[in-house]
């Protein structure tokens, strides 16, 4: 009948012939794990929620139109609200400035939530290694997977959900506290401390003048008047 | 089908059709082809030393170097004068050449009517980063003055809202289009982000764009919701 007797164990057979759950006679119930039943929910209808800043936007939009069609893998609605939505796409490069405003996002999602970085910008702060920009979206939130790329292609986009799809089918109910566990304390503060973010960043100061490996240059300096010093 | 009915002869739409006030008929002279600028012999004769030199760059850009204390007056009449009016501000910027050298504020003009083209610049000495606004000369300049002051911290004298525009409002780094600021900012990055992460977004707008939404903020405008409250009707008694 072509069930896998390993993840359907069991179950009656109808008396009818075309009863049962598959038609034909077939068995009237399942038995199955539920951590199964509850990943298979979840990794098949997640709800991305998409959090486009630059030109890996467009390849998103892309992976979400008719060529890729990111809908054949259950990502069928873009959610709009942080409400509503399952894995924070965060594409493209984040200012300071926005800083704030994705972790806001990311604290409204409800759990659980996934969340994927795509694009260099998005990972690393990609070429944008200035005061502007902050180096890396997992210093302000937690980040499941990384996608390389400047952009990276829609294909790479869906790689990377799908890749969040497996990482659901290894979750177990049983870790649900700990994969699970929100400290309200913790909403609105950066996901790495500052020790961490020190060590994933090179030194400041004027890069013109050095690079990752010199020393931290004098940044006190303020030699124009009228300008604020720190 | 029935023709759609004609306009009435002396109409608005005629009007329009015979004589575009712009006059595309002419043969379009840019004022730069020659080495003399009508603007400029005008600036001259009308300001005298305060026109202190001109320049011609990328050889058909003129530029006009201006006493930074009589820019408005200058500005005011390259606008109103009916020889000149350059009635579009294009863009409101400054350089920084770095070292002791003065920074420059740069208003490129263009003149929709005579279709010419006018850059007046401005020399601030560092230690007097101060220009007057041309904010009520050109409504336009608002915003492109609030990214000089910005990015640069030149402050412009009768900005009616003179506050940073692109950074965060609690940005404690200085302007960072300076010369001498570093490239990665003063702070480290973990100081960089605690302190992006604590501000609040809605911290980057006045009360007044919070509660009109997309309006814009007009002078003189009574804002939205302080000239509408619906005062409740008493209830009647009994």
């Amino acid at each position: 009948m072509g069930l896998d007797a390993r993840r359907l164990p069991g179950g009656g057979t109808s008396a009818r012939r075309d009863g049962g759950i598959l038609g034909a006679g077939g068995p009237t119930f399942l038995t199955t794990k539920l951590d199964f039943v509850v990943n298979w929910a979840r990794r098949s209808s997640l709800w991305p929620m998409p959090f486009g800043t630059a030109c890996c936007a467009i390849e998103m939009m892309a992976a979400a139109a008719s060529n890729f069609d990111l809908a054949r893998f259950g990502m069928e609605r873009m959610s709009f609200s942080p409400r509503q939505a399952d894995v924070l796409i965060c594409a493209g490069r984040v200012p300071y400035k926005l800083a704030p405003v994705l972790r806001r996002i990311w604290d409204q999602m409800p759990q659980p939530k996934w969340c994927i970085s795509m694009g260099a910008c998005a990972s690393s702060g990609g070429v944008f290694d200035v005061y502007s920009m902050v180096q890396g979206i997992d210093t302000i939130v937690p980040v499941d997977v990384y996608i390389p790329g400047c952009p990276p292609r829609p294909e790479g986009l869906i790689y990377g959900l799908m890749m969040i799809q497996e990482k659901i089918r290894e979750e177990t109910l049983a870790e649900h506290r700990v994969l699970r566990a929100e400290d309200p304390l913790r909403a609105g503060v950066p996901e790495a401390d500052a020790d961490e973010v020190a060590g994933l960043t090179g030194p400041f100061g004027n890069s013109t003048r050095q690079n990752r490996v010199s020393d931290v240059a004098r940044t006190d300096l303020a030699d124009r008047p009228g300008d604020r010093k720190p | 089908m029935d023709d759609p009915p004609k306009p009435p002869a002396g109409s608005a739409l005629d009007t329009v059709e015979e004589g575009p006030r712009t006059g595309h008929a002419l043969p379009v002279r840019l004022a730069a082809t020659t080495l003399r600028h009508p603007t400029v012999d005008g600036l001259r004769a009308r300001f005298g030393a305060s026109v202190q030199h001109h320049a011609i760059s990328a050889g058909d850009q003129h530029v006009v170097y201006v006493e930074a204390g009589r820019n408005r007056e200058v500005l005011r009449w390259l606008k109103q004068d009916p020889a000149q009016h350059y009635d579009l501000l294009a863009d409101v910027t400054a350089v920084d050449f770095g070292g002791d050298r003065p920074l420059e504020v740069v208003y490129q003009l263009w003149s929709v009517p005579h279709r010419r083209a006018l850059r007046v610049k401005c020399e601030l000495p560092l230690a007097a980063l101060a220009i007057d606004s041309v904010e009520p000369l050109w409504r336009t300049a608002d915003w492109l003055e609030r990214e000089v002051y910005d990015l640069f911290g030149i402050e412009f004298r009768g900005h009616p809202d003179l506050r940073r525009i692109m950074m965060p409002e609690n940005y404690a780094e200085g302007h960072p289009l300076r010369k001498d600021f570093p490239l990665r900012g003063r702070f480290t990055r973990a100081e960089q982000t605690r302190r992006a992460l604590s501000q609040d977004p809605v911290d980057q707008y006045i009360p007044t764009e919070l509660a009109t939404g997309r309006e814009p903020r007009i002078p003189g405008d009574v804002p939205l919701g302080e000239s509408e409250v619906v005062e409740p009707s008493p209830e009647p008694e009994g």
